[in-house]
């Protein structure tokens, strides 16, 4: 198990690692949180919960519409973003950028990065 | 008797560890299992006993950090504690400690200042810090031999001692003998990756004074608090205006809620800290629209919170159903009573009979506005989940 936790922990800090990303996340699809970067569990944890329900409420209303399934959802706001994208049918990755980040890098990374998760969770 | 001052492993053990026995924290590799050990120390301080940690892997200052960042406060305890120094001798330091092992790799050093200790000190609680680097520095069959002679001396002399052992690859023997006969009790301590959570548990697995509780606990490690037992998820549903985000937020330290015109449309957050648990606690909504999310987010509960208007029989149907939507037939539940204040409130009995529960499902009264048995129902689902040893 200890193995599965430093994976999940080594890529949560390369992504980090890019500019402008201010704390990384993975939590389970049902909002419980796996492991963050960030030291505040506290915190961590209802934006896990949270970010979850969002990704779950943007892909029942989408679906609901046919318009297929999410890519992911961000979340824009004066003092910075939030991205939460799917990783695998069980996690999801959470994604915390200054107000200035360009999201271009940070999307392409994350993209990668949850079908990693993905395969790490399996 | 001392209580290890672990929530729940005190009532597994009947109570905590009785005079002259000994007990191992078989810890897997990785685990924060080392606080177990401190914990008890702690437990023994607090109830007036005399402690001894044997620090075999860090510098005793660096121990004495490590408490205050769990929140205890050893100074009072001056005259109680004494700490056993066998790491700063190794890298050639001075020892300010009261006993010093001079040679920590020779376990003949270990031996004199151990016995002397338990001959000399009133009865007391003797903890070893890591048994494990005692054994990688004087060897597994000395280590053991002289473990052996500790324990029976204690045991003439009324003393309890702790191991914390953490069970890297030794050879088989040593590790069949840690988990079987050499101590009188043996809680395991590890980690699982099971379905997604990265979970730590503890359990019995040897105890020759209680019968032993085949149970697993989760716990986590919170600084300050030390080890709480963890509960990821309880839910809390119900039908719509029964009072489930009231219920959460009485319930719980900090709470968030995502709501519009003063019902919940997305889900209610909390945690709760209440008798050595820590819990999370997800409340879902209760319109029917939302169901979709509902389902989404009801994995991986351990117990439920069935929040009812005891004014509004109507919707017990409702209630039920939500029962159904997610997936909680099977697990622990509790029926929250709400509203009990009102005019017209219904008798925890009547609303048994009117939703035709079974026997073993408690209704608990409860006006969670008023924060009036909501800790009752929690203490009621916890006992249902953990087994109500």
């Amino acid at each position: 198990m200890s193995d599965t936790i430093e994976l999940v922990d080594k890529l949560l800090a390369d992504l980090k690692n890019i500019g402008g990303v201010e704390a990384c996340i993975a939590a389970s699809r049902d909002g419980l949180l796996i492991r963050a970067t960030m030291e505040k569990e506290q915190l961590m944890d209802s934006l896990s919960a949270m970010s979850a329900t969002m990704l779950g409420a943007a892909e029942t209303a989408i679906t609901q519409a046919e318009k297929g399934v999410p890519n992911r959802v961000i979340v824009e706001s004066e003092h910075g973003k939030l991205v939460v994208v799917g990783a695998g049918s069980k996690a999801l990755l959470i994604v915390l950028a200054a107000p200035n980040a360009g999201l271009g890098l940070i999307l392409l990374e994350l993209e990668k990065s949850a079908k990693k998760l993905k395969d790490i969770l399996t | 008797m001392v209580e290890t001052g672990i929530p729940k492993l005190d009532d597994f053990l009947d109570g905590g560890i009785p005079k002259g026995k000994s007990l191992v924290y078989y810890i897997q590799p990785g685990v924060e299992g080392e606080i177990f050990g401190m914990q008890t120390i702690h437990s023994t301080l607090k109830s007036g006993g005399t402690a001894i940690f044997v620090v075999s892997s860090t510098i005793p200052d660096i121990v004495k950090g490590q408490f205050k960042e769990y929140g205890w406060d050893i100074d009072p305890y001056k005259d109680k504690l004494f700490f056993v120094d066998s790491y700063n001798p190794l890298i050639g330091a001075p020892s300010n400690e009261k006993y010093v092992v001079q040679k920590p790799d020779n376990i003949n050093d270990f031996n004199k200042i151990i016995l002397d200790i338990i001959k000399e000190t009133p009865p007391g609680t003797i903890v070893f810090g890591s048994l494990s680097t005692i054994m990688d520095l004087c060897g597994e069959k000395e280590t053991i031999e002289a473990v052996k002679t500790w324990n029976k001396m204690a045991m003439v002399h009324d003393h309890v001692m702790v191991y914390n052992f953490t069970a890297w690859p030794y050879s088989r023997e040593t590790l069949e003998l840690i988990q079987g006969d050499l101590f009188n009790a043996v809680i395991s301590i590890g980690g699982i990756a099971e379905r997604v959570i990265f979970g730590q548990y503890f359990g019995v697995l040897k105890s020759d004074w209680a019968e032993i509780t085949k149970k697993s606990m989760l716990f986590r490690v919170l600084r300050p608090g030390g080890v709480k037992l963890f509960i990821p998820k309880i839910l809390v549903t119900g039908p719509f205006d029964a009072g489930k985000s009231t219920f959460v937020h009485a319930l719980s330290t900090r709470a968030i809620s995502v709501d519009r015109l003063g019902t919940t449309i997305a889900m209610d957050h909390g945690h709760v800290d209440y008798k050595g648990f820590s819990a999370d606690i997800f409340g879902t909504p209760g319109q029917e629209r939302f169901d979709p999310i509902i389902k989404l987010l009801s994995g991986e509960s351990m117990g439920v919170f069935l929040v009812v208007d005891s004014t509004n029989p109507a919707d017990f149907v409702r209630a039920k159903h939500m029962l159904e939507i997610t997936k909680s037939y099977g697990l622990p539940y509790v029926v929250v009573a709400n509203k009990q204040d009102s005019s017209g409130a219904l008798k925890p009995e009547e609303i048994r009979n009117q939703f035709n529960l079974p026997q073993d499902v408690p209704v608990v009264p409860v006006v969670a506005k008023d924060k009036i048995g909501v800790f009752e129902a929690f203490e009621i689902l916890i006992d249902k989940i953990t087994g109500g040893a």
